[in-house]
């Protein structure tokens, strides 16, 4: 359905609810009072909820509008990020180089710790079954050398807070839970009936004249809001973990790798750290995370080197004693060294975990008074390392309709005023959304003819220098 | 002349924002049938998706016209205005605004919203229609304390009372009279002010714009909104305004709505349809 049609439906939805609202308005007895009424009122502090904050408080057109960010935890300890020598945090996301300039731009990233980001320069990416390839070289592109910064999100939140901090004026209410939203009343003087007010567990209640959703996959204010989403789950999991690595490259780069399963990545973190990503069916990552350290690292070896038969063997027959078979069969295996990794040598104590795969999008970002931004208005499979960014580009989006709203007096929480938000991004989304998920299918079958094809596809695609700078240049955020 | 189209009285509905009940004060016998299509159409005056779009998306075009014409003032307060130096002049954020034919208040809310305004009365002699403006102004907090709704014509705006900018959109090519309906308007600009406005010219663009595509094939605008007839041409609003000896400037801009893309300024587009335009009070 073309957007539009979308839209008015969820018109019509709310004028709907609008008129049974009408119908049963009381007058309030006692008025609202003025100190807790928000221009706008973000629930969910996560990197995308910050970030919104930070870009309003740092324009001078939207810094007058009055700010509340909600969030369940408590944001005291994550302020100065001071992890443990010598570990990272196995929640790292890759950020653009469109993405970092905006956070350069809000005053963010001058906060982040930068020794803790790793930047890469180059991609391999190649198929599992037939070892087609594709190799991207940033030297391709002659403005930017970087292809996407591999940060800790964490890192990312802490600068976010920092940046808050210095800004003043935002109302962070943390180890706040929202208890629940509902629409305001009708005191005879001031008529909040089309304004969502939501209570946190303090019992406190905020009305917003804009409530933004930040809050994730499972977003209350989406359910608040009555947007629908559509989606499918992948049948897989996300394994995660955080690897020490044997060989330093001069250049780093990251690697990814389409097995039948899934695809499996390694990134880069600074020194001899890296991060991995290995999406496999819920039987293989339950195995993978009660592996031995030893074993484990085996297996992220094996998963760029092995044939996805001997894979399949080993994770489906196997109990010990993984690493020599790894072992052995890496030895009896040919492989283009150009495209494998160095050997993973350990793994981070209690780094391993796993998260379920699914492909969301919901039906509007926008309705009267309520904007959805990240998670809540989509979640992505994580093989193109897109989730973040999307979510920083919505941010991006809003902050601008926003900022026009300002400028030409509109209200901001009115559906005309969001309606650029959404046009803008929602295409935008669905096109990237669209093309990961069907990567994911099609590397996710063995089929010969497809296999033919689309390895047909890949080596077209790394002969041509061209096609692949302007596919980086969309990757990094241009 | 083109034929007029076929428009049943009964099937009416009068556009937002165009009070066509405006009168002078001789004439302003309101037509009960039309203030009861107003009611009508009370309901889908702030609906984003009600016949009333076509004025919201036009509604940021209109203030970036206001604000051009303001911006291009040369710094002349009245002598005895505290603002009499330019750099305060220049700076000037207590701008007072007198909006006439307000209907639903599409353009008094925005401008009340917008830092540099101190206040901004609206006028609009439907009372259904100002019921609209004021419950709705309700729902806004911040207007409370700079936007003023009056049901009352133009002629009953008390003589002494001045305004830095009138404005008026869409409310010319609906009253009777249009040149002594501007000469009211006028006399509530201060010196150095402005009064502002949007109205369509009469031309047979206009007529297949407005009239046949807009009313009767897409529907966008309600059927019977306007009166082809009564637009005034670019060219007559600057020679009305030439010939008034108070008046120091006259611009006009043209403005085309583009299904899919919305308002776009287009240069010259006056003669052919929309357009704003902006008189500078010596």
């Amino acid at each position: 359905m073309p957007p539009n049609h979308l839209l008015r439906l969820t018109a019509l939805r709310r004028l709907n609810s609008t008129s049974l609202r009408l119908s049963q308005r009381s007058y309030a007895t006692t008025p609202f009072p003025e100190q807790d009424i928000y221009d706008v009122v973000i629930v969910g502090g996560g990197p995308a909820g910050l970030s919104l904050a930070s870009a309003l408080r740092s324009s001078s057109v939207t810094n007058k509008l009055k700010v509340a960010l909600i969030e369940g935890q408590d944001l005291g300890p994550q302020k100065p990020y001071k992890p443990k020598p010598g570990t990272f945090s196995n929640r790292v996301s890759s950020l653009t180089p469109g993405s970092v300039r905006f956070l350069e731009n809000i005053g963010a990233w001058k906060h982040i710790q930068e020794e803790r980001v790793q930047d890469y320069h180059g991609m391999k990416v190649w198929d599992g079954v037939s070892n087609a390839k594709i190799i991207f070289s940033s030297d391709l592109l002659p403005t930017a050398p970087t292809i996407a910064y591999m940060c800790e999100n964490l890192n990312l939140v802490s600068s976010l807070l920092s940046r808050l901090d210095e800004l003043g004026s935002t109302e962070i209410l943390d180890k706040a839970r929202v208890e629940g939203i509902e629409y305001g009343q009708d005191d005879g003087e001031l008529d909040l009936t089309s304004w969502p007010v939501v209570t946190v567990s303090s019992g406190r209640k905020l009305a917003a004249r804009l409530l933004v959703g930040a809050d994730g996959a499972n977003s209350p204010v989406r359910t608040f809001a009555g947007i629908e989403t559509r989606g499918w789950d992948y049948g897989r999991h996300g394994v995660v973990a955080t690897l020490r690595i044997e060989d330093v490259e001069q250049r780093k780069q990251a690697y990814q790798r389409f097995l039948p399963t899934g695809p499996v990545a390694l990134l880069p973190l600074p020194g001899d750290f890296a991060t991995m990503v290995w999406s496999t069916t819920p039987q293989y990552a339950a195995k993978l995370k009660s592996l031995s350290p030893t074993d484990f690292a085996a297996m992220a070896n094996a998963a760029f080197r092995l044939s996805h038969v001997d894979l399949k063997y080993i994770l489906e027959n196997m109990t010990s004693g993984l690493a020599e078979e790894v072992s052995w069969r890496e030895s009896a295996t040919p492989r283009d060294p150009a495209l494998t990794p160095t050997h993973i040598v350990d793994v981070q104590a209690g780094s391993v975990a796993s998260f379920p795969l699914k492909m969301r999008h919901a039906d509007s970002y926008i309705s009267e008074r309520i904007a959805l931004i990240g998670d809540a208005a989509h979640s992505v499979h994580p093989l193109a390392g897109q989730g973040l960014n999307q979510g920083i580009g919505d941010v991006q989006s809003l902050v601008r309709t926003l900022e026009h709203a300002v400028q030409h007096g509109q209200d901001v929480g009115s559906l005309l005023s969001l309606e650029p938000y959404y046009s803008e991004q929602y295409l935008k989304n669905h096109m990237l959304m669209g093309v990961v998920d069907k990567l994911h299918m099609l590397y996710g079958t063995t089929s010969p003819p497809v296999v033919a094809v689309r390895s047909l596809g890949l080596s077209a695609v790394n002969a041509l220098d061209g096609l692949k700078s302007f596919i980086m240049g969309r990757a990094a955020g241009r | 002349m083109p034929p007029r189209p076929l428009s049943p009285r009964l099937f009416r509905i009068p556009l937002p924002n165009t009070p066509r009940c405006i009168r002078h004060r001789s004439s302003s016998s309101l037509d009960p049938s039309e203030v009861q299509h107003f009611n009508q159409l009370a309901s889908e005056w702030w609906d984003p998706h009600g016949s009333s779009r076509l004025l919201h998306l036009m509604n940021p075009l209109r203030l970036r016209f206001i604000e051009s014409c303001l911006r291009s003032s040369p710094v002349t307060e009245p002598p005895d205005s505290p603002a009499s130096t330019p750099e305060i002049a220049r700076s000037r954020t207590n701008r007072r605004f007198l909006d006439v034919g307000c209907g639903g208040g599409i353009l008094a809310e925005s401008l009340a919203r917008l830092p540099t305004t101190e206040s901004v009365l609206a006028i609009d002699p439907t009372p259904g229609v100002l019921d609209i403006a004021k419950a709705h102004m309700r729902t806004d907090p911040a207007l409370k304390r700079k936007l003023q709704y009056r049901a009352s014509t133009i002629e009953d705006v008390l003589e002494e009372e001045m305004f830095d900018v009138v404005t008026t959109m869409e409310v010319v090519e609906h009253v009777t009279s249009p040149f002594p309906f501007l000469q009211s308007c006028l006399t509530h600009v201060r010196p150095g002010g402005w009064l502002i406005g949007s109205t369509i010219a009469r031309h047979p663009v206009s007529y297949i714009t407005t009239k046949l595509i807009a009313e009767d094939v897409m529907r966008i605008v309600p059927r019977g909104t306007h009166d082809w007839n009564k637009y005034v041409n670019a060219g007559e609003l600057e020679g009305f305004f030439a010939g008034e000896r108070e008046v120091v400037e006259c611009r006009v801009l043209g403005c085309v709505y583009v299904p899919g893309f919305g308002w776009r300024e287009v240069r010259g587009s006056e003669r052919v349809g929309n357009y704003f335009f902006g008189v500078r009070k010596r």
